[in-house]
């Protein structure tokens, strides 16, 4: 039987062929290089170390097909969905596929490109680093990522060059009659001194069955800045398996902050690899997850030169059935001295049926470092419970606010008004249930 | 307004009885004190009346307004007009004093049918309860005794009895760690807060809360019951003494 599995690749998932479709030689030469490591990956099993506690049925009982085979509905009225502050910085991809009409740029500086990858496959930066940053050894999602996708966003902001306005990249799902695959793709930038902040959103308009593969890359030059942050509310019937890759020259800044609603099925894989000295990087993370969710958090935060900053705090609140899991792992190489890195993963256990996973895993291979981590998996305390409770507050009630406390650290962090008020009604509605 | 009858109770899920049948009867206008070396069940009899669900009542019925209370829960006692004045105040990080209390008036308004009040009209009236306790306001939108000191989360306890105005209060070793100032301005906020519709229920270990709260009735609690019950002379009496003596005394009757 496992041997059977073992033959399986990523394209006994997918119905037809992934045949190349990008227009242009850079993005074909791509499509062909992930297509071939498709064919020669073999699909995870929970026999791999970085599979065992996830259930991938999600995925394996399904075939999808491409969007233009799926059936898909017509997008109809999203604009509930824009937010006000990148009212002209912003891009929408409806079923992975780039919607002019939906999006809106305009009044960016001088020289800041926020466009559709396929039309700006000419531009030096595409040609030098789309595909360059990925590195996911033994993968077979990138890989799929790359074969399949033939447009995506490119951003480029140039040196010294400030972005004030929020640029948001809204993904949209909509209903389909058959379940699809999508690939969303990013390439990011940033030059010299440059910053900015994105806001990358995946939603699903219905509730049916899809495969949201993104692969994001971004590329910091010296003394660039970006904060980067990921909210995913996906169909809680959909797969979402992601790639966010940054590579981080001299000095550079990235703070990324990922927050998981929706999906039945999350695998996130976020990486930052230091490529130069003093760097500073944040990989937040926030899940909130409730009836037969599996969030699985596998983040790698690679340290490969010297005083590098660092931190990552990871917070999950679990109810029903539902399956957190947290892989860390924080690499520090022989020469990287004066790291400081900090890492913690909190889980808030609702139910008796959850299940929480947790690993940090520290490899460290300089001897002065200051790299700390810590994980909890905790229930509400019942004292703080009752102390809310002798106040007048219902248990109901007192639960719900005790929860929204411990997420609201990460809530904080997002740094746009708009997307912290969404995030905070995402939050109430999450504690404030029917089923009460 | 509120009457303990032969009060047993045991942590929930064990054997051992730490309330051993308790009977205390408190009307309106008076204030109790409960007196007792540690260990003696004070602070569970506070927390058995106010509704903790750490413990389980096996025998005995308690009393507001005439109503059985024994199995309601904490916030349905609160409603009723029940506060317990914590000896270790929670931390609640996340969650400002003034949602709290908001939420909590606005709560106890709506279970007695009165008018609820918005977050302007709260405002000023939170605002009009902190000279009770000399409280800055910048106390209102930190996050529920987050960081308070010892002194600080103490104050904190009985500015939410002032703003939540409760019938009775417990109030569980409110002078425990306090240095004479902070138990100067506790006692004062105690006692503008008293009142001839009101009752409260100290409960200490030591004398020096009860010279700046003049209690009408002492009680001293051994071995999960009340002993003993006088006036104020009681509590001189222990404070000169100790409860070595009773204890004697106590043993020698042959109570426990």
């Amino acid at each position: 039987m496992s041997e059977v599995l073992q033959k399986e690749t990523m394209l006994s998932y997918i119905d037809g062929k992934v045949e190349p479709k990008g227009t242009s030689i850079s993005i074909r030469a791509i499509n062909e290089r992930g297509r071939e490591e498709l064919e020669s990956t073999p699909f995870p099993t929970r026999k791999d170390e970085d599979w065992r506690f996830i259930d991938l049925k999600s995925i394996t009982k399904n075939t999808f097909v491409s969007v233009e085979e799926a059936g898909t509905e017509e997008v109809g009225d999203i604009s509930n969905h824009f937010l006000p502050e990148a009212m002209n910085t912003r891009l929408v991809f409806v079923n992975g596929i780039y919607n002019e009409e939906l999006s809106s740029i305009s009044d960016l500086p001088n020289g800041v490109i926020v466009g559709n990858l396929a039309d700006n496959t000419d531009h030096d930066s595409v040609k030098s680093h789309l595909g360059t940053i990925t590195n996911y050894e033994n993968d077979v999602f990138a890989p799929f990522n790359d074969a399949a996708f033939s447009d995506g966003t490119f951003i480029h902001v140039p040196e010294e060059t400030v972005v004030e306005a929020p640029i948001h990249i809204l993904n949209v799902f909509t209903d389909a009659e058959k379940a699809f695959y999508a690939t969303p793709r990013l390439l990011y930038v940033g030059e010299m001194f440059s910053k900015s902040t994105i806001i990358e959103e995946h939603i699903g308009l219905s509730n049916n069955v899809y495969l949201n593969v993104p692969v994001t890359e971004f590329k910091m030059f010296t003394g660039s800045n970006v904060h980067h942050a990921r909210i995913q509310r996906d169909s809680k019937q959909a797969s979402h398996v992601s790639r966010p890759i940054a590579m981080l020259d001299k000095n550079a800044e990235y703070h990324s902050y990922t927050i998981c609603l929706g999906a039945k099925l999350f695998r996130n894989e976020p990486r930052v690899i230091q490529n130069s000295e003093e760097v500073d990087f944040t990989v937040d993370g926030l899940v909130l997850i409730d009836g037969d969710q599996i969030a699985d958090t596998h983040s790698i935060m690679d340290h490969r030169y010297a005083h590098g900053k660092s931190h990552q705090l990871h917070k999950c609140v679990v109810n029903d059935s539902a399956h957190s899991i947290f892989n860390g792992k924080i690499f520090v190489a022989k020469d990287a001295q004066k790291i400081d890195s900090f890492q913690e993963n909190r889980n808030l256990l609702l139910s008796e049926e959850g299940k929480v996973n947790t690993k940090p895993q520290l490899e460290i291979f300089a001897d002065d470092v200051l790299c700390s981590h810590g994980a909890t998996i905790g229930q509400l305390q019942d004292e703080e419970v009752f102390y809310l409770q002798s106040r007048g507050l219902t248990e109901q009630k007192s639960r719900e606010l005790l929860v929204y406390a411990f997420a609201l650290e990460s809530v904080e962090s997002m740094e746009v008004e708009s997307v912290e008020k969404l995030l905070l009604d995402e939050v109430i509605k999450y504690t404030n249930r029917d089923d009460k | 307004m509120l009457e303990i009858k032969n009060l047993h109770a045991v942590v929930e899920g064990e054997d051992i009885e730490i309330l051993k049948g308790v009977n205390l009867k408190v009307n309106a206008g008076e204030i109790h004190a409960i007196m007792g070396p540690n260990g003696s069940g004070k602070s569970t009899l506070s927390k058995v009346v106010s509704g903790h669900p750490e413990y389980e009542v096996t025998e005995g019925q308690i009393l507001f307004e005439g109503e059985d209370i024994t199995e309601l829960d904490a916030d349905e006692r609160a409603h009723l007009g029940l506060f317990l004045a914590f000896q270790y105040p929670v931390e609640v990080p996340g969650i400002t004093n003034k949602t709290l209390l908001r939420e909590a008036y606005n709560t106890i308004a709506r279970a007695n049918e009165r008018e609820e009040l918005d977050p302007l009209e709260f405002e000023d009236y939170l605002e009009s309860k902190l000279d009770v306790i000399e409280m800055k306001d910048e106390f209102l939108s930190r996050s529920i005794n987050t960081g308070f000191s010892g002194g600080e989360k103490k104050k904190n306890e009985i500015f939410q009895m002032a703003v939540l105005d409760p019938k009775l209060s417990f109030l569980d070793e409110t002078d425990s760690g306090l240095d004479i100032d902070a138990l100067k301005i506790v006692s004062d906020g105690v006692n503008k807060i008293a009142g001839p519709e009101k009752a409260m229920v100290l409960i200490t270990h030591y004398q020096r809360l009860l010279n700046y709260i003049k209690p009408d009735f002492v009680h001293i609690m051994m071995g999960g019951k009340i002993i003993k019950t006088g006036d104020f002379s009681l509590a001189e009496q222990l404070e000169a003494h100790g409860y070595d003596e009773l204890q004697k005394e106590f043993s020698l009757n042959g109570a426990q």
